[in-house]
């Protein structure tokens, strides 16, 4: 032992310059670890925080029916343990708020206990805290609209259902979401206790019963499991803030995984830069280790005095990169840490542990490739220089040590991606590139071939320099094609990402909402709405109806009770009919009825979304009978849609009906969608029309809802923006490192050219066609595997649209062909211009 | 004492396989001088790498000792050559990352010697670099690392020295100081040395001289 570390110290001693770019590759590599990791965890909080105060809660248990006793107990039974924290009672129904002076408006009651909410109090007019005690002894807590609406003021009695609430205050923000769906009118806060007292319960109107939980996080994903498993009867659902099934859910999902799989991107490409280096190293270490061998070291001693090195240097490396991270982080400016939506950013103690892990342990792995080669060195290399390569063996060994190697990546990418799909894509990704890199090198040797009888000295000698005994092809091919593969596969997906956010956040959002206005009314709205709008408002027949039973092929509900036998199917669903697709739909299967259907006694035809076929096995030609406010109609299933609910912006449907006589009688109300203009006023001012002209109409301002969603989106957009473009920088300083590497395997050839006579403009021409050649290449099949990867992980992972990225990917491969040529270039310039004789004498 | 019983070598070339030492037979008694001669291609560096257990024989065996090293693995071999065999190079192949001192420490820390350093210390000033020590072979002339690279040879005291032209890569004056410091050791010490050379003056040095041709031994010459 005491050897092989003596040899250790001595070799890093003396060898030290050779290897300042091993130890600043881990340096590089574990700053991006942590600088990313950082920026993530802070993000991620920030979004978790984000998630957690629109649900309110950790965990919400809702049912649209009330709880029965036996629910309860199960319920009870089922909260009972370890790591639920507390609850507390929420109920949500529409009633009717009327003033004194007999105003009345439809509202969205809110009924809390004490507590509510755990995370994201709504903030107060008055400025005062939420709390409990304001709803106290028939208190309400209203939103500013109500006020307009029904004429009142704080102080004023409202009455509910007949009974006097005295509202206590204005609520201005409110960011807990309600029970989905449309808000039927402006939010009534009162309390539980206060609602039991009222009739509004009794009117069997529709009501959802939740109850709001703390759970701590270790036990979030098995209980939410848990409980959807055995409550899935009762009509009973449970949402999280991590199941947040919404967009807002998904986005949060889809830049969690993005950010996890580029701080593994950064490892691999870290990881590269230290296999190339280490296996220049060994290369120039092959005579010292058959010394080594010759005077009585056994591979063992040799390998571990090696393999020390490399965990020394990985680790002094890493501490180096933590500084460098902090620094980095540091220069972040306080604006750009302010939009991702987090105070300050700091590097973290685990995102500091997990990279110098990660560095130590990536380093290894990727060392150990051409730190092996150390056994296969035979001594008898010091008495003929050709033994090495035909002296080395592909054993069972070798096969088993690589599959170890690949396995402990894969679990390193599983790791760092914290999560098995991102890991599996990435890493398969990557064997995939690297066989093609493998068989390209070989395909490029022979293709370029014919090109070595060319009359261009420097053509004719950078072909045979491709194909020489022991040449840089491979080594650029796989350093340079995996780096453009991992930074052109996470810049691809920056770009789509943001393509998809940005869509989200689109100019055709709309900013009010118009509900319950009447049919006679919809021309009257259109024309008060003119003066303020950006485009004609999106105007939609709104029917409220349940599945009460299905006959179908596959499946049979003869009654309602059979129905909830189906959990969600039974829920109240919107309905709408019209002629065509909505922009966001896509028809897969039947056909779109054309126009509408004028006889009265046709029977309906109804449009089921695709959830629907796949969760319920309703089908076309199925038969589905729904109640619509009390009347029970009957339609055929004859297409099923595709909504893009990401793009729903202006609503989307589940069902939907063919226009015609018979779903045109039943009872309903149409739901507008305006967008503002951009008047400074624009936004009162509708509103105020609207209420004087047509005060049944509720508008709700969805833009206060929309700007939370943008305001979660806008920080995951910066926080990706960063976190891509430190990938994308680091990236590119190891590949530069990685191509500078194999200049000490050009010193000697260079040598003997200038000895032979040539002239430094055909040396430097002679590098810049094998680089850029070498380049083109790498950088083409690189971008080919980063095409691949965007797209599977863009439509498998975060299920979004593929857009490919023609302009980025291309441009990709001139600047992989540039930078290989010109580092090459630069790299060898020394080579190039220096003496020839200290490099023949092995000086 | 060395016997090589039967020993060949071929390799396999681009045009098929090829014998660079046809089936050979001889003995090397302990503290023998032997000077193994012959033309370029010859098979004479191929002999001695068969002697040395750097190469293993296509047929037959190497005998050191009354131990048959053609047996032995890789690891076995290297430890054979920690104690047994100290080999001397045409290029010197020392260790450039490693001072003079340390190059010769080398084979000692491997074998666990308790005083290497001062041993070490010993071994240069014995092949006259006292003071040279801190020097890395970069900074040392070609006679001084072929200097270093006989007290690295030397340094575990091995029974068997091998020197592959030693002086082929040095002018004459330094080859003839070289050649003086291995004969000398070996005479003081009772070593056997088996050197391969082109040099005659040098041949002409040894107990016997065994001259190759072709990859056959074509004659065996004993000093009278």
């Amino acid at each position: 032992m005491m050897f092989v570390l003596r040899m250790a110290w001595r070799e890093i001693r003396s060898s030290w310059t050779r290897l300042v770019f091993f130890f600043l590759c881990v340096a590089v590599g574990v700053a991006a670890i942590v600088a990313v990791r950082s920026v993530i965890q802070e993000v991620r909080e920030a979004l978790t925080r984000e998630a957690r105060v629109l649900v309110g809660a950790d965990m919400v248990v809702q049912s649209g029916r009330p709880w029965t006793p036996e629910v309860v107990a199960r319920l009870d039974d089922a909260l009972q343990r370890d790591g639920v924290v507390e609850r507390l009672e929420v109920i949500e129904t529409a009633t009717m708020a009327a003033s004194r002076t007999g105003q009345v408006k439809l509202v969205e009651l809110r009924a809390v206990s004490p507590g509510f909410p755990y995370y994201g109090a709504p903030t107060l007019g008055s400025g005062q805290p939420f709390s409990a005690d304001l709803l106290r002894d028939r208190g309400a807590i209203v939103q500013p609209e109500l006020l307009v609406q029904i004429g009142a003021a704080v102080g004023d009695t409202v009455s509910l259902a007949g009974q006097p609430f005295t509202i206590r205050d204005t609520v201005v923000t409110d960011r807990v979401q309600g029970r989905g769906g449309f808000a039927l009118g402006p939010r009534v806060y009162i309390s539980v206790d206060d609602l039991r007292t009222t009739t509004i319960l009794q009117f069997g109107s529709r009501a959802t019963y939740q109850w709001f939980l703390r759970v701590e996080d270790r036990v979030l994903g098995s209980l939410t499991q848990d409980l959807r498993r055995g409550f899935r009867r009762d009509l009973v659902t449970v949402r999280s803030w991590r199941t947040v099934e919404d967009r807002l859910g998904r986005n949060l999902t889809r830049a969690e995984n993005y950010l996890s799989l580029v701080g593994f991107a950064m490892v691999v490409l870290g990881g590269i830069g230290v296999w190339s280096v280490t296996r220049v190293f060994i290369q120039q270490k092959l005579k010292s280790v058959a010394v080594l061998k010759c005077v009585g070291a056994t591979s063992r001693q040799i390998l571990a005095t090696y393999v020390l090195q490399i965990v020394g240097l990985s680790v002094a490396g890493g501490v180096c990169g933590v500084g460098m991270a902090a620094g980095a982080i540091a220069l972040i400016p306080a604006s750009v840490v302010a939009l991702v939506g987090v105070e300050s950013i700091g590097v973290t103690w685990s995102a500091a542990g997990q990279g110098l892990a990660v560095g130590a342990l990536v380093s290894m792995l990727f060392a150990l490739v051409p730190l092996l080669e150390v056994r296969e060195v035979k001594p008898l290399l010091l008495l003929r220089a050709d033994t090495s390569s035909s002296a080395r063996k592909r054993g069972w060994q070798s096969v088993l040590t690589a599959m170890g190697i690949g396995l402990a990546l894969m679990g390193v990418a599983v790791w760092q991606a914290d999560a098995l799909a991102p890991g599996v894509y990435v890493s398969l990704g990557l064997a995939v590139v690297a066989g093609a890199l493998a068989l390209a090198g070989a395909v490029l040797v022979r293709l370029v071939r014919p090109l070595a009888g060319s009359r261009v000295f420097a053509v004719r000698h950078a072909v045979v320099s491709l194909g020489r005994p022991g040449n840089q092809t491979r080594v650029i091919l796989t350093a340079v094609g995996l780096g453009c593969f991992f930074i052109l596969g996470v810049r691809a997906l920056q770009t789509n990402l943001l393509a998809e956010f940005s869509l989200e956040l689109g100019q055709d959002a709309p900013d009010l909402v118009l509900i319950d206005i009447q049919r006679d009314q919809v021309e009257g709205v259109r024309a008060a709405v003119a003066p303020y709008q950006r485009a004609a408002p999106s105007l939609l027949p709104l029917l409220r109806g349940r599945v009460v039973s299905v006959d179908g092929a596959r499946v049979q509900l003869r009654t309602a009770e059979d129905v909830r036998q189906e959990g969600e199917l039974a829920r109240e669903y919107g309905l709408t009919f019209r002629e065509g697709l909505a922009d966001n739909e896509r028809l897969v299967a039947g056909e779109f009825w054309t126009g509408r259907s004028d006889d009265p006694d046709a029977p309906l035809e109804v449009s089921i979304e695709q959830e629907i076929r796949d969760e319920h096995r309703i089908d076309l030609g199925d038969r589905i009978r729904f109640d619509i406010a009390g009347r029970v109609v009957e339609a055929r299933v004859t297409n099923v849609r595709k909504v893009a609910w990401d793009q729903a912006q202006n609503g989307g449907f589940i069902f939907v009906f063919r226009p015609g006589p018979a779903i045109e009688r039943a009872p309903h109300s149409v739901v507008g969608f305006l967008q503002l203009n951009h008047t400074p006023d624009a936004r009162g001012l509708v509103q105020r029309d609207l209420v004087r002209a047509f005060p049944n109409v509720s508008v709700i301002d969805v833009s206060t809802v929309l700007d939370s969603v943008r305001e979660v989106v806008e920080n995951a957009t910066v926080a990706i923006t960063i976190v891509g473009s430190v990938t994308v920088a680091g990236g590119l300083l190891i590949l530069v490192g990685a191509v500078a590497m194999t200049k000490f395997q050009r010193l000697y050839d260079a040598a003997i050219y200038r000895t032979l006579g040539a002239s430094t403009k055909r040396l430097a021409a002679m590098v810049a066609i094998e680089y850029g050649l070498l380049g083109v290449l790498a950088g083409g099949l690189g971008a080919l595997g980063a095409l691949g990867l965007s797209w599977a992980v863009a439509t498998r992972l975060f299920e979004i649209e593929w857009r490919p990225d023609w302009v980025g990917l291309g441009g990709g491969v001139v600047v992989a062909a540039l930078v290989v040529a010109v580092v090459g270039l630069a790299s060898s310039l020394d080579v190039i211009v220096r003496k020839p004789l200290g490099t023949l004498r092995g000086v | 004492m060395i016997e090589l019983v039967d020993v060949s070598r071929t390799v396999t070339s681009g045009a098929g396989p090829l014998t660079i030492l046809h089936p050979t037979s001889f003995r090397i008694e302990s503290g023998q001088t032997v000077a193994i001669t012959g033309p370029s291609g010859s098979g004479k560096s191929t002999l001695l790498g068969l002697l040395a257990g750097l190469d293993s024989p296509s047929t037959g065996r190497v005998v050191i000792d009354g131990v048959n090293i053609t047996a032995l693995g890789e690891e076995g071999l290297a430890k054979l050559r920690g104690e047994k065999i100290g080999i001397v190079f045409q290029f010197f192949h020392l260790i450039p990352s490693l001072t003079a001192l340390e190059n010769v420490l080398v084979p000692m820390e491997l074998a666990g010697l308790a005083d290497a350093r001062s041993r070490a210390a010993a071994l240069l000033h014995d092949v006259g670099l006292t003071g040279r020590g801190h020097h890395y072979p970069s900074q040392l002339s070609g006679g001084e690392q072929q200097r270093v690279a006989i007290a690295r040879a030397l340094a575990n005291d091995p029974p068997i020295l091998l020197a592959d032209e030693p002086t082929g890569n040095l002018d004459s004056g330094t080859g003839h100081q070289v050649v003086d410091l291995l004969l000398s050791v070996n005479r003081t010490q009772g070593r056997t040395l088996v050197l391969v050379t082109h040099d005659r003056e040098l041949a002409a040095m040894a107990d016997e001289v065994i001259a190759l041709r072709d990859g056959r031994v074509e004659s065996r010459t004993a000093r009278g």
